[in-house]
Order: C-alpha cells, then sequence, then structure tokens
C-alpha cells in the first residue's frame, strides 16, 4: 500500500506481470480451499508460503500458517527438533516477504508470533533488524520489533543505546534513533540500572552528544527535538510544589464585612467581602487533583465545619487543576484567630504524570473581623469606578504608605529543599548557555535564538531563590525581540512568551511590583474594599501568566494591551474590579476565566474585539472543549428567556454567574442596542452599563 | 559525525525534493496567468477517468493490493464523491454485490471474498457502502454480527486487534470505533478502555504513535484523535502538545510530512490536514453549539446516557453536522448565493464567518494541485512518483478539508479566495471523523439511528 517502491511498468513486462497475476489467482484459489477445509498438509502449507512471497499483506494467509503450526504442535508424534524446523521456516517465509515488501504489518506480526514460540535467537534477529534498517533507517515496523525483540529476549538498554549511538552517527538526522534513545534513557533512569541512577548522570553526557549534532548542521531538526526533550528532563520538576498561597504565610488578614474604611492595615492583605466568607487559594507548580478536606487539613477556632470543599480552579471543568480554593466563612464570635493550613499531609495529591505530592507544608496567618456600620444608602447606588489616569495615584506617595506592610517575600513559597538537589541541574544549563552563546557567535540562528531564551528563562527560574532577581530577563525580552523581527511567522508565539518573562520580570522584585501599584482616588465610598490598583496596562501583554504572587490583587488594570485570552487568571480569586478595556479579546466564551471570580463587581471590556469574529482562535488551546456540561447547565435553567439562550447563548453562559454593578462593553461589535438589553435580564445585579445608571 | 560539507541521506533527500517542488513553483510563478489558472485547476474529468476505469478493472500490477480490495472501492468511491459524481447504476450494483461476498458469514469484512474479516477492510467497505448511500448499500451491512465480530477484535487491554490473532493498534481502535459509531451500534462495552490505550501512545512530541513506544506519526496522530472524540475522551489527550507537533509537520514545500524530519507526502494532506479540521470542530462545537429547546430525550436531565459515545456524537460534532433544520439550511444558502453574486470578498455575513486555520492552507492547496496532482488524472505522493487510487483519495480529501479551513460553518460554502485556482476546484465537504461526504454522512445517519 502507501509508501511502497513502485516501478512504472514497462510495456515488455505487461506479459509476465499479467502471467504472475493469473498464477496469484490460482493460488488463491487453491489456498482459499485449504483454508476452508482446514487442510494442512505438507503441500499446502508450501502453496500458502507461495502466496505470502507474492502478497505478504495477504493476513488470511499468515493465519492459516499459525493454525497450520498450531495443528503440527497438536500431533503426538512431534519432536523438539521438527518444531524447530517448523518453526524456522515460518521465519523463512517471514523474511522472504519482508523482502517483497518490508512494511507489511502482517509479516512482523507473525515473526513477533513465532518467536513468542521461544524460538529464534537474539542475534539473528538483530543480524535481520540490521540489514532492514540499513536499508530504510526510519521504518517503524523494524523500530517496533527491535524494541520488541529487545524486550522479549533481555536485551541490555544500554546495548540497544550503544546502537541508537551507531545509527545517529551514520545519519545524525534519523529521527526514530533520537527518539528509540529518548525512550531507553527514560526506562533506564526509571529503573536507575547501574550508571543510569540519576538524572544527574547521565544528561551531561547526552548534551555533549547532541552538540555535535547541532553544530554539524543547525537547520537539522532532529537535534533539536532531542535537545527540547533534554531540556524538559533538566527542567522539569517532576513532582507537585505548592508555590504561593493566599492568605500568605504570617500575614494578617483584615476581613470587612461591606465597604470600609481601611485605616492602616495592609492593602495586600484586605479583604472586601459581601458573601461573609473569604477564600483560601493554593497554587501549586502545576496542575494537581486530590486536593480536599482530607489532604489538606484547616485548624482554627471559628471553622466548625471540618469539610471544607475544595474547587479546582480551571475552565475545563477537570478534576485536575494548578489552582484551588475554598471558602471559609468568617469567624462570628471573635475577632481576631488565626488558621493554620496543612497541605498534603497525606498522599493523595497527584499530579497529571501520577508524582505525589511529598513535601508536606503548612502555612498560617491570622484573621481580623472588623466590624463596620452598614450604610444601606450606599449600597444601592454603586459608585462609577472611572479607569482615568487622574484617579490613580502612585503608591507610597502619601507619609504613611511609605512603609510597606506586607513582606513582599511572603508572597511566594520558596522550595529551599530543591535547591540541593539541583546543582547540576544549574551547573547542566549553564554550560548549555555557554554553548548557544557561541554558536550564535557563528551564526545567526532562529531556533538558535529561541533555546538560549528559554535556557536562561529556565536558568533565572532556578536561581530565584537564592539570588532574588531574574539576571537575565533584559537578555530574554531582547531574544524574543530579535525573533519576532526575524521569523514573523512565528510572531504570536514568541509574543506570548516576552509577555510571561515581562510579567514575570515586573512581579520578582518588591520595588519593581511597586512602581505598578496605585492608590485609586481618594474614595471611602467605592465600591471597592481595597483601593490598591495593580496597574499593568499599556504593556503589549498578550498573555496572562506568572501570576502566582498576585494572588492578593483586588483591582486590576490589564488595558491598552494585546490580550487574546486570559487564560489563568481565574487564579486571581480576590479581584473584585478588573479592567480588559483596548485589548483583543475575540469573543465572549475568552472571558470563560471570569466565571471563577465570585468577588468581581466592577468589568471593563470595552474597545475590544468581541463580535467581531465569532470564534475566539485563542480557544484552540482550551483543554476541554468537548466537555458537555455546558449544554446541559443550560437546559435546567428552561425558564430563562429562550431568545436569550437561542441568540446570547455565549453570553448567557459567560455572565449569569458573575454579580456585577458596572460593566463596560461598549466598541465591540456585539455591543449593539438588542444586546443591552439582554445583558440587563441576564445580570440582575448590573447597576451601570457604559457609565448609564439603570433604573 | 559527519562534516557539514556532506549532509546525512536524510538531508540530501530533503534537498532534493525541494528543489523538484521549488523548480516546479518557479517554473508557475513565471506563467503567463492563462497557463497558471490552467495548471491549478482541478482535472475533475481525468481524474473521474482515472477512478472509474479503476473500478472497472484494474491491471496486474495490482497483485498486492488483493487482501485491500474493499480500501480499492473506498478510496475510488469517496474520490469520486468528493467530485460530485456518480457511478453508473450497474458499477454500483456490483460493488455493492462484491462488498456483499467480502462480508464473513460471521460477521466484518475481509479483503476479499473468503478472507478473515479485518477491522481496516470492514472500515473502508462500509465507508464505501455509506458512500454509495441508498437502502440497498445501507441494509447490506449486517450489524448485529459485526457488532459481534468487534467484540471478538477488543483486547483485554481495551485496544482492538486487526483480525484474529492479528496485531493490536491505534489504527484498529480507530477503524473500529468509527464503523461502530457510523453504524450506531457503539455502546460501552466497545468504548472500554479504548481511551487509555490511546493515551499510552501520546509521545512527548505531542503526536500520536501506532503503539506504545513508537513515534509519533500523521496517520494515528489523526486516528488516535479521531477516536478519542469518538468516545468522547478528548480532553484526557495533551491537545495543545498535540496541535504543537502538528503545525510543525507542515513544510515549505507546502505539503504535510507524516514524522518528524521526513520528506513531504500528498497523503498526509489529510491525516494532517484533518487533524486541524477535528481541532477547529473541538472549538466550535463548545462555541456554536445551539442549544436543544424541548428535545425530549434532554427533558429528565438525571437519565443516565445510554454510552459515552452518544454524548459525543449526539450532542457534539454529528449535531452541529447533521443538522437538519431546513430552515438554516435555507438560510445558508440564501447567504451563499448573496455574497458569490453580488458581493464577492465581503465577509460579514454570518455563514461566511471567519476563522483562521492554524495551517497554511493556500500553500497547503498549492502543493496538492501543483505537485500532487497528475494531469492525466489521478494524485500522487510527491512529484517524480506515480498516481494511485489511495493518494488520489487522501489528497483529495485534504483538498476538500483546506478549502474549508476558512469556515466556521461546514453547510456553508467557502468563499471564492479560500479555494486556489477556479472556484469549480471546490470539492464536497467531508465530515472529519469518519471521511465520507457530509451528505452521505447524514444519509447514513439517519438511515442507522432510525433502523
Amino acid at each position: 500500500m502507501h509508501g511502497r517502491p513502485r516501478k512504472a511498468p514497462k510495456p515488455e513486462d505487461e506479459a509476465a506481470a499479467t502471467a504472475k497475476a493469473q498464477k496469484l489467482r490460482a493460488l488463491q484459489t487453491q489456498f482459499f480451499s485449504f483454508h476452508h477445509s482446514k487442510i494442512y498438509t505438507k503441500d499446502a502449507v508450501e502453496l500458502s508460503a507461495k502466496l505470502l512471497e507474492i502478497n505478504p499483506e495477504s493476513y488470511t494467509a499468515w493465519n492459516y500458517r499459525k493454525l497450520a503450526v498450531e495443528h503440527y504442535l497438536s500431533q503426538p508424534d512431534c519432536n523438539p527438533d521438527s518444531v524447530k524446523s517448523v518453526l524456522n521456516d515460518e521465519l523463512g517465509v517471514v523474511e522472504s516477504a519482508l523482502r517483497q515488501n518490508f512494511k507489511s504489518y502482517g509479516a512482523w506480526h507473525h515473526r513477533k508470533w513465532v518467536l513468542s514460540k521461544g524460538h529464534s535467537s537474539i542475534d539473528h534477529e538483530l543480524r535481520l533488524l540490521d540489514k532492514f534498517q540499513k536499508a530504510d533507517s526510519r521504518n517503524f515496523h523494524a523500530w517496533n520489533y527491535r524494541r520488541f525483540v529487545s524486550e522479549l529476549m533481555n536485551r541490555s538498554e544500554k546495548d540497544e543505546l550503544k546502537y541508537t549511538e551507531d545509527m545517529i552517527y551514520t545519519n545524525f538526522s534519523n529521527y526514530s534513533a533520537w527518539h528509540n534513545r529518548s525512550v531507553l534513557l527514560s526506562a533506564l533512569l526509571e529503573k536507575k540500572a547501574e550508571g543510569f541512577l540519576s538524572k544527574e548522570n547521565v544528561l551531561p553526557e547526552e548534551y555533549e552528544f547532541i552538540h555535535q549534532a547541532i553544530f554539524t548542521d543547525p537547520d537539522d531538526q532532529s537535534g533539536w527535538f532531542y535537545h527540547l526533550w533534554l531540556l524538559d528532563q533538566t527542567v522539569t520538576i517532576d513532582y507537585p510544589l505548592l508555590v504561593s498561597t493566599w492568605p500568605a504565610h504570617g500575614s494578617d488578614v483584615f476581613l470587612v464585612g461591606d465597604r470600609c474604611q481601611i485605616g492602616s492595615s495592609s492593602p495586600f492583605t484586605t479583604l472586601f467581602s459581601d458573601s461573609g466568607s473569604f477564600p483560601i487559594v493554593l497554587y501549586f507548580n502545576q496542575p494537581v487533583e486530590g486536593v480536599s478536606s482530607s489532604t489538606v487539613s484547616i485548624e482554627c477556632g471559628f471553622n466548625k465545619s471540618k469539610d471544607l470543599l475544595w474547587e479546582p480552579l480551571s475552565v475545563s471543568n477537570s478534576q485536575t487543576a494548578q489552582v484551588w480554593v475554598a471558602h471559609l466563612k468568617f469567624p462570628t464570635s471573635e475577632l481576631d484567630s488565626s488558621v493554620e493550613v496543612s497541605v498534603g499531609h497525606t498522599k493523595e495529591i497527584v499530579s497529571r504524570r501520577g508524582f505525589q505530592y511529598n513535601h508536606p507544608s503548612t502555612f498560617s496567618f491570622k484573621v481580623h473581623v472588623q466590624p463596620v456600620e452598614r450604610d444601606s444608602s450606599q449600597v444601592s447606588v454603586a459608585e462609577n469606578i472611572l479607569w482615568r489616569e487622574e484617579n490613580f495615584n502612585v503608591y507610597g506617595e502619601q507619609a504613611e504608605e511609605s512603609i510597606p506592610i506586607v513582606s513582599f517575600d511572603r508572597l511566594c513559597i520558596k522550595n529551599g529543599h530543591e535547591s540541593a538537589a539541583s546543582n547540576w541541574r544549574i551547573e547542566a544549563l549553564a554550560k548549555e548557555i555557554e554553548c548557544f552563546r557561541e554558536l550564535l557567535l557563528l551564526m545567526d540562528c532562529k531556533i538558535g535564538k529561541l533555546t538560549l531564551a528559554r535556557l536562561l528563562t529556565a536558568y533565572d527560574a532556578m536561581l530565584f531563590p537564592f539570588a532574588n532577581k531574574l539576571v537575565h530577563s533584559e537578555e530574554v525580552l531582547e531574544l524574543y525581540n530579535d525573533l519576532m523581527k526575524l521569523d514573523p511567522t512565528h510572531h504570536r508565539y514568541y509574543k506570548d512568551e516576552y509577555s510571561s518573562v515581562l510579567l514575570q520580570k515586573m512581579t520578582s522584585s518588591k520595588e519593581s511590583l511597586l512602581q505598578h501599584c496605585f492608590r485609586y482616588k481618594d474614595s471611602v465610598s467605592s465600591a471597592i474594599g481595597n483601593t490598591i490598583c495593580l496597574r499593568l496596562n499599556n504593556l503589549s501583554l498578550s498573555r496572562t501568566r506568572a501570576l502566582e504572587k498576585l494572588l492578593w490583587v483586588q483591582m486590576l488594570d490589564l488595558s491598552h494591551n494585546e490580550l487574546q485570552s486570559i487564560e489563568g487568571l481565574e487564579a486571581m480569586q480576590l479581584l473584585s474590579c478588573l479592567n480588559l478595556g483596548n485589548n483583543k479579546l475575540r469573543s465572549l466564551t475568552a472571558l470563560e476565566p471570569l466565571r471563577k471570580l465570585k468577588s468581581l463587581r466592577v468589568l471593563d471590556i470595552s474597545y475590544n474585539q468581541i463580535g467581531d469574529h465569532s470564534i475566539d482562535t485563542t480557544r484552540y488551546l482550551c483543554c476541554s472543549p468537548l466537555s458537555h456540561s455546558v449544554g446541559r447547565e443550560l437546559n435546567k435553567d428552561e425558564t430563562v428567556i429562550n431568545d436569550v439562550t437561542l441568540n446570547y447563548w455565549e453570553a448567557f453562559y459567560v455572565f449569569r454567574d458573575l454579580n456585577l454593578y458596572q460593566l463596560d462593553i461598549v466598541g465591540n461589535t456585539i455591543a449593539d442596542e438588542k444586546f443591552k438589553p439582554v445583558l440587563v435580564k441576564i445580570m440582575p445585579t448590573l447597576k451601570r452599563l457604559d457609565g448609564e445608571l439603570l433604573d | 559525525m559527519e562534516s557539514l560539507t556532506s549532509p546525512t541521506v536524510t538531508q540530501r533527500d530533503q534537498l532534493l525534493v525541494e528543489q523538484q517542488v521549488f523548480s516546479l513553483f518557479k517554473t508557475f510563478y513565471n506563467m503567463p496567468p492563462s497557463s497558471q489558472s490552467f495548471m491549478l485547476e482541478l482535472q475533475r474529468e481525468n481524474h473521474v477517468e482515472y477512478l472509474t476505469n479503476g473500478l472497472k478493472q484494474l491491471g496486474p500490477s495490482f497483485c498486492v493490493l488483493d487482501a485491500n480490495r474493499p480500501w480499492i472501492c473506498y478510496w475510488i468511491l469517496h474520490s469520486i464523491a468528493l467530485m460530485d459524481e456518480f457511478v453508473d447504476p450497474e458499477l454500483e450494483d456490483n460493488t455493492i454485490d462484491f462488498l456483499s461476498r467480502c462480508e464473513d458469514p460471521n460477521g466484518g469484512y475481509g479483503g476479499g471474498p473468503g478472507q478473515m474479516p479485518h477491522l481496516a477492510t470492514t472500515y473502508a467497505a462500509v465507508n464505501s457502502l455509506v458512500t454509495l448511500g441508498g437502502d440497498k448499500a445501507l441494509s447490506s451491512v449486517n450489524r448485529e454480527k459485526l457488532y459481534s465480530f468487534m467484540q471478538q477484535m477488543k483486547d483485554a487491554s481495551g485496544g482492538f486487534r486487526m483480525h484474529d490473532g492479528g496485531e493490536i493498534d491505534v489504527r484498529a481502535c480507530y477503524t473500529a470505533i468509527s464503523v461502530a459509531s457510523l453504524l450506531n451500534i457503539l455502546d460501552d462495552k466497545l468504548v472500554q478502555n479504548v481511551g487509555n490505550y490511546i493515551l499510552s501512545c501520546q509521545t512527548y512530541e505531542g503526536g500520536i504513535s501506532g503503539e506504545p513506544g513508537s513515534e509519533a506519526h500523521g496517520g494515528y496522530t489523526f486516528c488516535g484523535l479521531a477516536t478519542m472524540i469518538l468516545i468522547n475522551e478528548v480532553d484526557r489527550l495533551d491537545l495543545s502538545s498535540l496541535i504543537d507537533w502538528v503545525v510543525f509537520r507542515q513544510g515549505v514545500e507546502g505539503g504535510f510530512q507524516g514524522r518528524t524530519n521526513k520528506l513531504v507526502d500528498g497523503c498526509y494532506s489529510f491525516w494532517q490536514g484533518g487533524i486541524f479540521a477535528l481541532i477547529k470542530r473541538l472549538n466550535s462545537t463548545k462555541g456554536e453549539r445551539s442549544i436543544p429547546l424541548g428535545d425530549g430525550e434532554d427533558s429528565d436531565p438525571e437519565s443516565p446516557r445510554t454510552t459515552a459515545s452518544s454524548d459525543a456524537t449526539e450532542e457534539g460534532l454529528n449535531k452541529d453536522l447533521s443538522q437538519d433544520d431546513s430552515h438554516s439550511q435555507k438560510d445558508h444558502h440564501d447567504t451563499s448565493s448573496r455574497v458569490n453574486v453580488a458581493d464577492i470578498g465581503h465577509n460579514s455575513s454570518k455563514g461566511h464567518a471567519k476563522v483562521n486555520p492554524l495551517f497554511n492552507s493556500l500553500a497547503l492547496q498549492q502543493y496538492i494541485l501543483l505537485c500532487s496532482q497528475d494531469l492525466n488524472g489521478g494524485l500522487r505522493d510527491k512529484p517524480g512518483k506515480s498516481r494511485d487510487h489511495y493518494h488520489t483519495c487522501y489528497c483529495l480529501s485534504g483538498l476538500s478539508v483546506c478549502q474549508r479551513s476558512w469556515l466556521e460553518d461546514e453547510d456553508a460554502p467557502p468563499l471564492p479566495h479560500a479555494v486556489l485556482g477556479p472556484y469549480s476546484n471546490l470539492l464536497e465537504p467531508i465530515h472529519p471523523l469518519y471521511n465520507v461526504v457530509l451528505d452521505r454522512y447524514q444519509e447514513a445517519h439517519e438511515f442507522y439511528t432510525s433502523s
């Protein structure tokens, strides 16, 4: 069938071919009559061999031969020698079939069957494989068979590793060989074979090896794929770790019932809530499952119910998420109390790849309830939040703010126990960085630049706990800037990476973070409890990543960026005011992360492209596009106005769980006169739409 | 290792192909526009002639395909259907009779009369019959027997065997699940643990391999992804790394390679290109799903779903595709005629909503038309290779996918600039999960759900 070498028929051959076809037809008729009447005589079996030699795809004939062998083995007069010769015949038939078509599924499968009878020798099989793999070094049947034989005959993985090396020396573009190398190394590392006890022993040498290929020809893709695998092996920390939490360890949380006077308490830890509860957020280094009241215990004086409900913050409704949240009720009796949260003392928190969370940790914080007098007249008329420049003052300008109250260092957990084991990783990365800097001196190479940028980012992240800053972020940003110019086709990807590094840089130190902190005008009657606004506007961000240090943010300005997606924003559980105006959001479903933000009251999505395109292309990367929960949920709300669900079901889906007071949606194609009444219907809590007070 | 001056075999081969393809493109760009438009034209008549002849009589060189005869039927019939042509009634009858003779008394179809039933040839036979359409073809399948054949092929591990005593791989899973879904005989027993098997084949590159441990491959990635969608477990795959992998399989020639660092091949226009069609529908499934109103089936939210698959097929892809609401179709029709006649180039009307494909659709169409097309009929792997039915089928299927890669709604015709060459190149839309022409799918779907 596919990929078989074909020869154009020459007219003089045609007569011969016709004769051959006639011969095949006769053979076939004969064969089927033997097969259907279960005749396994010597002649009959030989005839099937002839058929297979002409047409190795004839799987019925392969099965017939299996039956014939079984039939022979069940005879009373069969002895070890004759069994051997029968099985040898089978191997011979397979070999001649493979000479005719080395991509025949049936032939390779038949050989596996013969071998599983305990026949043939490893040397014999390897010699045969050698022949086929020389003829076509990418034949995946042969590589599959090779893995099968090695396993069946307990050939050492080290010998196989050597074989991939030889194949690579013959042709370093042979990706099948590189691939098998990664499979073998993973197996050796997993069983901690001698000389392969840890990645530390293995990976540095592999880097050396791959350099030869990459430096020989940086344009060949095989080496780069293998390098990517190596880098992943070096950087990835298999087991899950807790990266940050809200509230942070050792912090004081001031809970305020309704609107409040903040006074001297820390803006980073004062929380306004109108639901009588506050969230506890756990942010891991990778998606995990199994966070529950049995894996996370909470000790506090006021929480009577032991079974706190932990919710995964993922838009896909899967039970695996990087960020988890639970809601704790305000203490009612005492005004000050402390809370201790212990994570992972039982083993059920597991990463997607099955690694257990094995660093039990505890964090604690104090909760202070500030009683306030309820002013009912102000509740009904929400204040209009205006994101104008003049409404913001640089945070820290006023004298009493000059002493930052929150300990910045506590925003992120330092997993110090990681460091000792990581020295080799840091060394390996440092060496790679040096190496690729050299390569880039020799030539201008896109993939080389990208690799260097990835290496530097990984290196900085690894060193961060010690250095406390991202040493190379400027260089990385420069590299991505270059790449955007050099390789415009992949501009979006580079832009996303750029955004991610930029955000990391801005949140990496207290100084840089405070530069983006502003105080929203001197307002006492604000709908928001906390008037510190983090302003990340005008930065041409295309992605929202690296949010782990921003869990405290309640007012966020992301306007005038290039966001097409706000994936990840669901982690910011405290958000009450959010400005996404003047971005490139293309559809309402791009706002799906907002559904998880129960405290959100003020939202600005004006001047985006919602409605221009009916599908948001950012959703190509969503994790669970086929979860049908959406439709099912909607059915339950049969009472809701049908035209709303029919024509604006996206709006209905995104907004119906939000309790917005204020929404700005002007400047989007979708926001026409028909749409506004729909929004009002969906969100009865809405007080202000595009600046206009609603009745 | 070798020095810079001597390229590896792989690189030399790649270079040769590039030279050949680029010189073809160069010749093309230096042509006067009239010759250019001829070069880009799909030679429908020649293709149909080549295909129809194949169905009637094949030369002796086809001996090696003797165990794949239903495949030949499928490749030819599907290609003809893509061009909206039909085979004459006598040939149609003969084909149905022939396929019936390939059907095993105990269920399933073999590679030819008297051969053992085999899942791949069963897939080919069923798709052929669906493509032929009509009661005679559709009712000729013995579904009860076929179901029991599939149960026998089901391995304890969750995967399927190709045939009794045969190999287990992703191809077997796809052909089994696809056929079962198409014939409406898919149930929990068949679905059980198939997802685990497919998952064990997704490699670190992101694509899916034929069996665990092997490298990612275009054909298997299509099969694996389609299977996961059909059994409604697609969210278990690492989709973003899968997309990452597949976007990088499109090469400088415009066509797709099947594996990392392999040569371009026209047939991957469908195997890789079809992956994009599936991914596009995945997203639109959530995005544009119509709300079932007063649908009796949904009145009781607690009622258990009969099978996992009915979730996927009834609520997901199929629902969108098989919408038989005459109103909506009429609307699309109106919109389309308006756009075509009076307002070419205007794309804001709803039926024509634009979705950007994740691959370079025009480059792929250019590769298919200029490099894979044999102007005397038939399509091929790459320049220098000869045409065959397999490549004709998958190049054309890929072309159909390309032409609709900007469309959100498969029922609406694409805009002229989405179709490379004359608009008459436009092929019939396919159902990307099964790779049968969409209206033939709809007929079959209705037939098998009502009977």
